[in-house]
């Protein structure tokens, strides 16, 4: 009986031969671009028109109702009809044309966006197409400012993107960026005209860091960084925005804060979860940041009390009346909090509801 | 009062660059104000772009991070001045123009030159207390003005003047905070122990 390793060996040789061989030819087959909806066209090489020949699509016989002749016919043409398309000879299955056929569309007007995070280094402007081509696209951007060409230096990632180092700072003269787009089956663009303080915008405040304050239980300490993209906060300080709500709520609170990165939240509902975010922006010029990841805190709360009986409750009253006290939140006789003579009347009454209590219980 | 009394110059520096970075913001929230009634008045486009205009001290600056701290005081001080000249002729025109007619206008303008004097005249202070020259102003202040612009050439004249200041008012209070920041080596405001 014959070794069965050899020929195993053979048989996976062949493929692999096979494979490389088919993807070489793919890649050296021309590539034809036509538009999703067009008709196409296919002659099979130099080929007679009246030759016997036999198409394939991704290595599959392609029906005769597809043909005229030896040239293939597609109608319509949608995305799905992509793919490696190829013509044989009838009788002695020469290949005799072969083409990569890529169906899309030309690109429509893209989208630019051009923003300065760390100023008063420079700017990026980054684009995207809003609808895909399903073909290659080429991007080309110019940046002019007055009548001078600055170079937009492309990132190696994100793709989408370059960036401008500022050569003057404090120009009234406008940049114009214009990006164009390109495929095989057409161009568009998009223009911006900016100044240099309008697209200042710098990234959010970051390690935002929200706690509870010890024995103050409507206070939250809110603290958080300059973000790191911003490169001189000494001579270009950031201001901030803070907002917070309780969960429980949808309206917000607002701060705003002309600096230091820190604040406290003096008026917190007890015993609540908080949702605090903070925003930062340049302090003279550009706009606000996008708000910063949300962090949650509760502010402090004193530990419940365990349940007493009433003997207890009597052995305790005569050495204090502190349990008896008003919790903190709703503390009416604070002399701070309270103000006039009314509120004077309400912090009597509140002694004398007090007093009786206490009465109640010796 | 003692001399011992008297704050250092380097709290001095510190204090008149806290107040004039207050000024400055001022000086441009102002301006801004200034900017919309004018353009309103003036029944100009806010986007007009206006080609430099001679005489009008451009904010622009290449290497701003590498000036000295003389080089800020003294630039900055050309500028207010001649700004305190141009927008005085912008008020003369106006009154020409417009007589009491447009009180709203001729008020903003002068709120407006008296801050950019009395700025002016903090930078002089800044430069005195570092024993630095006051440059005389003969040489500054805007070139004689051409032969008499048409009302048109004067209104697109007078956008071009306040959002060249508008710019200034940014960079001055750049500048002040460049000026106020210690120096790691000498603790003293960077760029001012030397000369340029």
């Amino acid at each position: 009986m014959a070794n069965p390793v050899p020929s195993a060996c053979c048989v996976v040789l062949a493929a692999v031969v096979m494979v490389y061989a088919q993807r070489q030819s793919q890649q050296d087959s021309p590539v034809q671009y036509e538009r999703v909806g067009a008709d196409v066209t296919m002659k099979c090489g130099s080929m007679d028109w009246d030759a016997a020949v036999t198409w394939t699509a991704n290595g599959t016989d392609i029906d005769e109702s597809h043909l005229n002749g030896s040239y293939l016919i597609l109608k319509n043409v949608d995305l799905s009809q992509s793919g490696q398309y190829a013509c044989y000879e009838g009788s002695s299955w020469h290949l005799k044309y072969q083409t990569s056929l890529r169906v899309g569309t030309p690109p429509k007007e893209p989208v630019l966006m051009c923003r300065s995070n760390n100023y008063p280094k420079g700017f990026y402007c980054s684009w995207h197409l809003p609808t895909p081509t399903y073909i290659p696209n080429t991007f080309n951007i110019s940046v002019i400012h007055g009548t001078k060409d600055m170079v937009c230096e492309k990132d190696a990632i994100p793709k989408n993107r370059c960036h401008i180092r500022y050569l003057q700072l404090f120009s009234t003269v406008k940049y114009k960026v214009t990006l164009t787009v390109t495929n095989a089956l057409g161009k568009n663009f998009t223009t911006l005209t900016f100044d240099e303080f309008a697209i200042v915008k710098p990234d959010p405040p970051e390690s935002v860091v929200a706690k509870p304050v010890p024995n103050n239980p409507r206070r939250l300490e809110v603290s958080w960084q300059n973000p790191s993209s911003w490169p001189d906060p000494d001579s270009f300080p950031l201001k901030f925005f803070l907002r917070y709500r309780p969960l429980i709520l949808d309206q917000w609170q607002h701060v705003e804060l002309s600096d230091g990165t820190s604040h406290t939240i003096t008026d917190a509902y007890a015993g609540k979860e908080y949702i605090i975010q903070v925003a930062a922006k340049d302090n003279d010029i550009g706009t606000w940041s996008d708000w910063s990841v949300a962090v949650h805190a509760t502010p402090w709360t004193e530990e419940p009390k365990h349940l007493t009986t009433e003997a207890q409750i009597t052995e305790t009253t005569s050495a204090s009346t502190s349990s008896f006290m008003a919790p903190p939140t709703t503390k009416i006789c604070d002399k701070g909090a309270v103000v006039g003579s009314g509120a004077v009347a309400v912090c009597w009454t509140a002694g004398l509801v007090v007093a009786a209590y206490s009465v109640l219980f010796i | 009062m003692a001399a011992a009394d008297s704050p250092s110059p380097a709290l001095r520096r510190r204090d008149l660059c806290s107040r004039g970075i207050r000024l400055a913001g001022k000086m441009r929230a102002d301006v801004v104000d200034l900017l919309d009634i004018y353009v309103e008045q003036q029944g100009l486009d806010a986007s007009a772009s206006v080609a430099a205009v001679e005489g009008v001290p451009l904010a622009a600056v290449e290497r701003w991070d590498e000036q000295t701290g003389t080089q800020r005081l003294l630039e900055n001080l050309a500028a207010y001045r001649a700004f305190r000249a141009l927008l005085a002729q912008m008020l003369e025109e106006q009154r020409e123009q417009l007589g009491e007619a447009d009180e709203g206008l001729g008020r903003a303008l002068a709120a407006v030159l008296l801050q950019v004097s009395a700025f002016a005249y903090h930078l002089e202070e800044l430069l005195r207390l570092e024993s630095r020259g006051i440059p005389g102003e003969e040489g500054d202040g805007p070139p004689p003005p051409p032969p008499r612009l048409s009302l048109f050439e004067q209104k697109l004249r007078g956008l071009g003047v306040l959002r060249e200041l508008a710019q200034w008012a940014v960079r001055s209070a750049r500048d002040l905070r460049q000026l106020a920041k210690p120096s790691p080596a000498t603790g003293t405001a960077p760029g001012l122990a030397e000369s340029p």
